[in-house]
C-alpha cells in the first residue's frame, strides 16, 4: 500500500506541477471531471486525440509554411483548430502560442509564423511527454491497485 | 441629437453679430477718413482763398493804378489850351482887359464846355488881371476883373487890386449877362501855384480851393500862356476821386492824400485818420473830437517792387489790416493812395464757418458713434440672449432626451418585469389547467379552479392591457377581432365579481332587460378589450358601492336599419334614455355612416348604488390619474381604470358616459356603447335548423336547448310560429323567492316578457301565503291572480299576453329578442305548471322546505317544481339538515348567483320552453348539473393528459422550468411530456454520479437550473467539425443530463434538423423542436456554422418553430464575428471552451426570451 500511497502523491505532486508551470489549465480539470465509471478512459481519449489531431496539423502547417507562397488562410485556419483543441484539453500554453501565431498569420508574416510554429511544436512535444508521463502515472496507479485522486 | 442641432443652430447663428462689430469699426474709420478729408479741404479751401483775395487786392490795386493813369491825360489839357490860347494872341505879352474878353474868353467857355470834369477855368494877365468861368448848380459864372483899381490905394510899391466882378452866363453862347456883382477880389499873382506855373514850361498841377460859393477842391492844372498869363483849369476834387472811391468794397479803407499832406479820400476805419509824411503814411488814432489818441502805424510807399505796391499788416482794434500803398498821379497832382483791407476778411470768415462745419461735422461723427456702438450693443446683447437662449433650448433638450430615456429605461424595466409577471402567471394558468383536468367534474373544486383560470387569464389580459396604455396613448392600440359569446362573456365577468360583491353585501346583477344580447351574442370583435371594459367598470362599482346592487344589463341597438323598431323599442325603455336620445341619435347616424350594415351597437350599462360621482367630476373621471378624492378615500387605486376603459370604447367606435340618475337614487350608471359584428353565418345557420325545427313541429317535443346559448340562437322571423298554449292549458307560473330586490325584479321582468305569470314574495313569511292562494286558484280553476293582494306584485304584462300574440312578431316589444331564443313547444302535460324559485338563504332552510312541501301535498293535477338557489359555498351544508323527503327528487339546486345561463335553464324547465314535468333533470342534482354550468373551454389535449397522469408530479416539475417555450397550455403540456419522456432517458443513459448526496437528486427532481444536471431530458445537436471540442463538448453536455447528438459540419446538422423537423410533422407534432437547443460551431468545413444557421431558421419558417441556436466560436463576446452569429440569427454566443456556467446563462436567456415569443 506504501506503494500506492506515494504514486498517489506522486501524481498529485506531478499534475500540481503541470499546472503551477502553467502547461495545463482549468480545463483540464473539467475534463477529468467528465471522467466517470461509464467512461472511465475519456481524459486518455481526448488528449489522444489530441495528439493526432495536433500531429496532423503541425504537419500540415509545416507544409503549407515552405510553400513558395504561402497560403496564410489555410494556417489560419490550421491554427485556429490547434487553438480550438489546445483550448478544449486545457493546453494553454500552447493555445497561448497559437494565438500569436494567428497574429503572424493576419500580418501575412512568414518569419514570424515559422518561428511560432517553432515554438508551438516545441509547446506541444512538451505537453504531450508531460501528459503521457501524467497518463504513465496513472496507469501505474491503476495498475497498483489504487484509485486516481481527484 | 437635438442638442447638436441646436448647438450648430447658436453657432451659425452666432456670426451675424462679426459683420455688425465689422461695419462699426468701418464706420469708424470711415469717420476719420471724412475728419482727415474735412481738415485737408479746409486748409486747401483756405489756401486758395489766400490766393484769391491776394490776387483780388492785386487787381484791386492794378485797378485803382489804371484808373489813375486814365485820368493822366488831363494832364495836358491846360499846356494844350495854353499853347493854343499863346498861337491866337501871338506872343502879346500884355493884354487889355477887352481883348481878354473878346479874344481869350470865347476859348475858355468853349474849353469849359468840351472838357470833363472842368468845372473851372481861368485866365490870368500877369498883371493881375484875370477872368475866368466856374460852373455852380448847373449855372456857369465868370469872374473877371477889369482894369479899375480900387480906391483905397495908397502904397504906389504895393501892386494894385484889380476889383473882380461876378457875373452870369448864358450856358449857350457864353455871353454875360445879368448885373456884375463885385467881389472881393482875387489876388492869383502872389499864390504859389501861379508862380510856379508861370516858371514851369510843362505846366503845373496843385489842388487849391475853387472860386465859387461853395469853396470846392479842385485839382487845379495851370500852364503858362506863351508870351504872359497863365491858364488853369479846375477839376473837382470829388468828381475824380469819385472814380475811386465808386468802387464798392466792404471792409476795406481807402486814403487818398496829394504829397503835400492835403487828405482828399477818408473812408474806412472810424476814428482813423492817415497822415502823410515824407513818403510814409502814417495812421493814427482819433477821439471823435479830434484829438488824436496815439499811433497805430506806418505804411511805407517809397519801397516799390516791381511796380508792385508792398503791402503792411497793422493791428488796428485787435485786427489785422493789411495796408497798400500807391503812388498816384492824378490830373498832374502827385498823390498816394493808401488801401487797407482787413487781413483775414474772407479767411476769417472761412475760419468761422469751419468752426461751424467742424463743430457740425463732429456732432455728426458723434452722433454716428453713438448709433453704432448702441447699435453694436444691442446686437451683441441680442446675441448673448439668443446665446443663453440657445443654452436654455440645449438644457431643455437634454433634460427632454434624459426624460424620455428615462421614460424608456422605466417602460423597458416595466415591460421587462411584466414579463416576469406573466411568467409566473403562465405558470399558474398552466398549473391550474393541469389541476382542472385532476378535479373530479362539477365538484367545488372544478368550479373554484375555472374561476381562477379566469382569474389568472384576466389578470394577464390586465397586464397587457397596461402594457398597451402606452400603447393606446401613441394610437398604436389595435383591435384584436375575435368571434365570442357576448352573452357568455358578461356572464363571466358578473359571476366574476359577485363572489366580490358578496363578501361586501353587494349583489351583482346581470340584468337580461330586453334580451337582445342572447339573440345577438355571437359577435366578432376584441374580446379582452371588451371584458377588461366591463371588468373596470364592474370592479369600480363594487368597490364603491358599500350597499345595495350592482346591475349590467346591455342591449342591442341596430344602428338606423330599422327606425320603427328603434322607435318603438324605445317606448319601452326607461325614461333614463329619453334624455340622451338626442345624442344617441347623433352618435347612431355617425356610426351608421361608417360602418357596415353587419356592425351593430350594444349599449351596455353599468348601474350601481354606491356613493356616486359629484356632477362636476363627472367628466374629469375619464382622465388618466384622476380619482375622485372623497369617495376613493381609502380605497387605493391609480386612477388609470376609466382613463384606459375610456380609451378602449373610442377605440369600438363607441363612447361611454355617466347617465345622470333621478334625483333620490343613489349610485352612480355608466353607459357605454360599442358598436360590434354579428356572425352572420351562424345566424344563417340556425335559421336553418330553425326552419326544421319548424317543420318537426310539435313532435320536437324533448327540445333541451344545449347550455350554450351561442348555439341556439335564432332570428326572428315572421315564420316562427309560437304555438300558442292551448286554451285548456293554464299557463305556467313561477314564483318567486330571492332576496335581492332588484334580481328579482329583473328575473321578474324578464320572465314576464316572456309571458310567464310570475309571482313575487318579498318575504319568506308570505310565502304560505301566496302558496296558498295559488293553490286555492288552482283548484278552482281560475288562473287569473290578479287579486288586489299587495303581497302579490302583478304583473302588467300578464293581461297583455294574450295581446302579445296576435300581434306580429317583430312589433312586440323586447320580449321579440327573447322568444327567438326560447322556443316554445306545446307541452303534452295538460296540467297547470308552478315553479318556485326559492333563495335558500331567503330564510330558514327548514321552514321554506316545510312549506313547499306543504303546498305540494295539496296539489291536484298541477305540476310543481321547485328551484332552489344557494350560495356556491353553502351547497354541502345547507341540506344536510334537510330530509330526504322534504325536497322532491325534482327539485333543483342552483348555486347563485340566479341570472344568465342560469336563469335561462330555469325558464326551460317550464314546459311551454321545453321542460318537462318529470325530466332527468332532478336526477343529476347531486351532480353537477351541466346542463346548467356550461362546460369549460374545450380542451383537445386533454385526453392526452390524463394518460399522462402518472407521470404527473415530475412533469409539473418540467413545466415550470422548461414548458413555457410554448404559448397554449396545450402545447405547453406537449412539450412538457416530451421533456418527460426525455429524463427517463436520460437518466437511464447516463447513470448518476458517483458521490451524489440524495438531496442533490432531489434538487435535480426539482429541476433547479444551477443543479449539475440542467440539462436534464433536453435533446440537443452539436455541430463541431473539430474531433476534440465535439467529444469534450458532448460529455459535458451528456454530464449535465442532456441527450446529444452531434455534427461534424453544418451540412450534416442542417439535414438532422430537417429529418427532425419532418418527422415531427408525420407524427403530427410539428410544433415541437427537434432539438431544444443546437450548439453551433461557427468556423466548419463544408457549411459553416452562419450558413447553417440561416437556412434552418428559413426551414423552420414551415414549422413555425424555432430551434434555439448557441453558437460556440473562439472568439471574445465583444468581436465583430460574435455579433455575427447574432446577424445569422443565433440566439446566444459562447467562447471556447464551453463552459458550464456560461452555457447555463445562454439557456437560460434563451429559455426566457422564449416565454414571450
Amino acid at each position: 500500500m506504501d506503494g500506492v500511497v506515494q504514486l498517489q502523491k506522486q501524481l498529485v505532486d506531478y499534475s500540481a506541477s503541470l499546472f503551477d508551470e502553467g502547461i495545463l489549465d482549468e480545463q483540464f480539470n473539467q475534463l477529468q471531471q467528465l471522467q466517470d465509471e461509464s467512461n472511465p478512459d475519456f481524459v486518455v481519449e481526448v488528449v489522444s486525440l489530441f495528439f493526432e489531431d495536433s500531429e496532423r496539423l503541425l504537419n500540415e502547417l509545416g507544409k503549407a509554411l515552405e510553400q513558395q507562397t504561402v497560403d496564410f488562410k489555410k494556417v489560419d485556419a490550421h491554427v485556429h483548430q490547434l487553438k480550438g483543441s489546445s483550448s478544449s484539453i486545457g493546453a494553454q500554453r500552447v493555445q497561448k502560442l497559437c494565438i500569436g501565431f494567428r497574429n503572424y498569420c493576419e500580418e501575412l508574416n512568414t518569419e514570424g509564423c515559422l518561428k511560432c510554429l517553432q515554438q508551438v511544436k516545441h509547446e506541444y512535444s512538451l505537453v504531450k511527454t508531460k501528459l503521457e508521463t501524467l497518463f504513465k502515472l496513472e496507469r501505474q496507479l491503476i495498475a497498483a491497485g489504487g484509485s486516481i485522486p481527484t | 441629437m437635438g442638442s447638436n442641432r441646436a448647438v450648430q443652430e447658436a453657432v451659425s447663428s452666432n456670426p451675424s453679430v462679426t459683420p455688425q462689430i465689422v461695419e462699426s469699426t468701418e464706420a469708424l474709420t470711415v469717420i476719420l477718413l471724412i475728419s482727415c478729408w474735412y481738415i485737408a479741404m479746409i486748409n486747401r479751401v483756405e489756401r486758395h482763398l489766400n490766393l484769391n483775395t491776394h490776387a483780388f487786392h492785386s487787381k484791386l490795386l492794378f485797378e485803382i493804378e489804371e484808373k489813375a493813369k486814365f485820368l493822366h491825360p488831363i494832364n495836358s489839357s491846360a499846356t494844350n489850351l495854353a499853347r493854343v490860347l499863346g498861337s491866337s494872341l501871338n506872343g502879346s505879352a500884355k493884354l487889355s482887359f477887352s481883348e481878354i474878353e473878346t479874344r481869350v474868353a470865347p476859348v475858355l467857355f468853349q474849353a469849359l464846355s468840351t472838357v470833363t470834369y472842368l468845372s473851372q477855368i481861368s485866365y490870368i494877365g500877369l498883371e493881375g488881371l484875370f477872368f475866368s468861368y466856374y460852373t455852380e448848380r448847373n449855372q456857369t459864372f465868370a469872374v473877371y476883373s477889369n482894369s479899375s483899381f480900387s480906391s483905397d490905394r495908397s502904397d504906389p510899391n504895393v501892386r494894385k487890386n484889380y476889383i473882380s466882378y461876378i457875373q452870369s452866363v448864358n450856358n449857350k453862347t457864353g455871353k454875360l449877362y445879368g448885373k456884375a456883382i463885385e467881389s472881393p477880389p482875387l489876388s492869383m499873382i502872389n499864390t504859389s501855384w501861379f508862380q510856379a506855373a508861370l516858371n514851369s514850361t510843362h505846366g503845373y498841377a496843385s489842388v487849391e480851393t475853387g472860386w465859387n460859393n461853395v469853396g470846392d477842391l479842385l485839382f487845379l492844372n495851370s500852364a503858362r500862356i506863351n508870351g504872359g498869363g497863365v491858364i488853369s483849369l479846375g477839376f473837382p476834387v470829388e468828381a475824380l476821386t469819385g472814380i475811386f472811391t465808386s468802387m464798392d468794397r466792404q471792409d476795406e479803407s481807402s486814403y487818398l492824400a496829394t504829397k503835400d499832406g492835403k487828405v482828399l479820400i477818408d473812408q474806412g476805419l472810424p476814428n482813423i485818420h492817415m497822415v502823410l509824411d515824407n513818403n510814409v503814411v502814417s495812421l493814427q488814432l482819433m477821439k471823435p473830437n479830434g484829438d488824436q489818441i496815439g499811433r497805430v502805424g506806418n505804411v511805407s510807399c517809397s519801397n516799390l517792387k516791381d511796380g508792385m505796391p508792398r503791402a503792411s499788416i497793422l493791428n488796428i482794434q485787435e485786427k489785422e489790416y493789411m495796408f497798400s500803398c500807391l503812388l498816384l498821379d492824378i490830373v498832374g497832382v502827385p498823390s498816394v493812395y493808401l488801401l487797407g483791407f482787413p487781413q483775414n476778411g474772407l479767411v476769417s470768415l472761412v475760419h468761422k464757418n469751419k468752426k461751424v462745419a467742424l463743430l457740425l461735422l463732429i456732432l455728426m461723427i458723434a452722433t454716428m458713434v453713438v448709433s453704432t456702438v448702441s447699435f453694436v450693443l444691442i446686437i451683441i446683447r441680442a446675441a448673448k440672449q439668443e446665446m443663453h437662449l440657445c443654452a436654455a433650448l440645449i438644457k431643455q433638450m437634454e433634460a427632454t432626451q434624459q426624460a424620455e430615456r428615462k421614460s424608456m429605461n422605466k417602460s423597458l424595466a416595466f415591460a421587462s418585469a411584466s414579463h416576469d409577471v406573466r411568467a409566473s402567471l403562465a405558470g399558474l394558468t398552466g398549473l391550474i389547467e393541469l389541476c382542472y383536468d385532476e378535479v373530479a367534474l362539477g365538484s367545488e373544486l372544478h368550479t373554484n379552479l375555472r374561476q381562477m383560470d379566469t382569474c389568472a387569464k384576466d389578470l394577464l389580459g390586465i397586464l397587457n392591457s397596461i402594457l398597451d396604455t402606452s400603447k393606446i396613448e401613441a394610437g398604436k392600440m389595435q383591435l384584436e377581432e375575435e368571434e365570442f359569446d357576448l352573452a357568455q362573456l358578461m356572464e363571466d365577468v358578473v359571476d366574476l365579481y359577485h363572489p366580490v360583491g358578496i363578501k361586501k353585501g353587494v349583489d351583482v346583477v346581470l340584468d337580461p332587460y330586453d334580451g337582445s344580447i342572447i339573440k345577438f351574442s355571437q359577435v366578432k370583435g376584441d374580446r379582452g378589450k371588451l371584458k377588461q371594459i366591463l371588468c373596470n367598470l364592474l370592479s369600480n362599482a363594487v368597490k364603491f358601492t358599500s350597499e345595495g346592487h350592482v346591475t349590467v344589463r346591455a342591449w342591442v341597438r341596430k344602428p338606423s336599419l330599422q327606425n320603427s323598431i328603434i322607435a318603438s323599442k324605445r317606448n319601452c325603455l326607461p325614461c333614463l334614455f329619453y334624455k340622451n336620445s338626442q345624442a344617441y341619435n347623433d352618435l347612431e347616424a355617425m356610426n351608421a355612416a361608417q360602418q357596415d350594415p353587419n356592425a351593430i351597437e350594444f349599449v351596455f350599462e353599468v348601474d350601481d348604488t354606491g356613493k356616486g360621482i359629484p356632477k362636476e367630476k363627472q367628466k374629469s373621471v375619464f382622465e388618466n390619474y384622476v380619482q375622485v378624492k372623497e369617495t376613493a378615500l381609502g380605497q387605493g387605486g391609480t386612477g388609470l381604470g376609466l382613463g384606459i376603459v375610456q380609451s378602449l370604447v373610442r377605440l369600438m367606435h363607441g363612447d361611454i358616459g355617466i347617465v345622470d340618475k333621478e334625483i333620490g337614487e343613489k349610485g352612480t350608471c355608466f353607459r357605454f356603447n360599442v358598436l360590434l359584428t354579428i356572425c352572420e353565418n351562424i345566424s344563417c345557420d340556425t335559421a336553418k335548423s330553425e326552419a326544421l325545427d319548424i317543420e318537426e313541429g310539435c313532435t320536437h317535443q324533448m327540445t333541451v336547448s344545449t347550455p350554450n346559448p351561442g348555439l341556439c340562437i335564432r332570428t326572428p322571423s315572421p315564420k316562427l310560429a309560437i304555438h300558442t298554449p292551448s286554451p285548456r292549458l293554464k299557463a305556467s307560473h313561477v314564483v318567486l323567492l330571492i332576496q335581492n330586490n332588484e334580481r328579482m325584479r329583473t328575473s321578474q321582468r324578464f320572465m314576464e316578457n316572456l309571458g310567464i305569470k310570475v309571482s313575487v314574495v318579498k318575504q319568506w313569511e308570505n310565502l304560505p301565503f301566496i302558496l296558498r292562494k295559488i293553490k286555492h286558484k288552482q283548484s278552482s280553476g281560475k288562473s287569473d291572480l290578479s287579486s288586489p293582494n299587495e303581497h302579490l306584485s302583478r304583473s302588467p304584462s300578464s293581461t297583455s299576453i294574450t295581446i302579445e300574440m296576435d300581434k306580429p312578431l317583430n312589433t312586440i316589444d323586447g320580449s321579440d329578442y327573447i322568444l327567438s331564443v326560447f322556443k316554445r313547444t306545446t307541452p303534452r302535460c295538460t296540467s297547470s305548471f308552478i315553479l318556485i324559485v326559492i333563495d335558500a338563504s331567503a330564510g330558514p332552510l327548514t321552514e321554506l322546505c316545510k312549506i313547499v312541501a306543504e303546498f305540494r301535498k295539496g296539489l291536484h293535477n298541477t305540476c310543481c317544481r321547485v328551484v332552489w338557489l344557494e350560495k356556491p359555498t353553502m351547497r354541502s351544508i345547507s341540506f344536510k339538515g334537510v330530509e330526504d323527503d322534504m325536497i322532491n327528487s325534482n327539485d333543483v339546486i342552483m348555486s347563485k348567483p340566479f341570472h344568465g345561463s342560469r336563469l335561462y335553464e330555469v325558464v326551460r324547465l317550464l314546459p311551454e320552453f321545453g321542460g318537462t314535468l318529470h325530466g332527468n333533470i332532478g336526477k343529476q342534482k347531486r351532480e353537477s348539473m351541466p346542463q346548467v354550468r356550461k362546460m369549460p373551454g374545450d380542451h383537445p389535449s386533454s385526453s392526452r393528459i390524463r394518460s399522462y397522469s402518472e407521470n404527473y408530479m415530475t412533469q409539473r416539475v418540467e413545466l415550470q422550468d422548461h414548458s413555457s417555450s410554448s404559448e397554449t397550455p396545450g402545447k405547453k403540456i406537449f412539450s412538457s411530456i416530451q421533456n418527460l419522456s426525455h429524463v427517463r432517458y436520460s437518466k437511464s443513459r447516463s447513470p448518476l454520479r458517483h458521490g451524489k448526496s440524495s438531496k442533490e437528486q432531489e434538487l435535480q427532481e426539482c429541476g433547479n437550473p444551477s443543479n449539475e444536471k440542467f440539462l436534464s431530458g433536453k435533446k440537443i445537436l452539436v455541430a463541431e467539425d473539430n474531433l476534440v471540442l465535439r467529444m469534450v463538448n458532448v460529455s459535458s453536455l451528456s454530464g449535465l443530463g442532456a441527450i446529444v447528438e452531434y455534427a461534424t459540419n453544418g451540412q450534416e446538422a442542417l439535414q438532422l434538423v430537417c429529418n427532425g423537423l419532418s418527422d415531427k410533422r408525420k407524427h403530427g407534432a410539428s410544433n415541437i423542436l427537434p432539438y431544444d437547443y443546437i450548439l453551433m460551431d461557427c468556423e466548419m468545413p463544408i457549411m459553416d456554422g452562419f450558413e447553417a444557421t440561416k437556412k434552418i431558421r428559413e426551414m423552420e419558417k414551415d414549422y413555425r418553430v424555432h430551434i434555439p441556436i448557441i453558437a460556440l466560436t473562439g472568439h471574445d463576446a465583444s468581436s465583430a464575428e460574435a455579433k455575427r452569429t447574432i446577424e445569422a440569427g443565433m440566439d446566444a454566443h459562447l467562447v471556447k471552451p464551453l463552459r458550464r456556467e456560461d452555457l447555463l446563462k445562454a439557456i437560460r436567456i434563451i429559455d426566457n426570451k422564449q416565454k414571450y415569443v
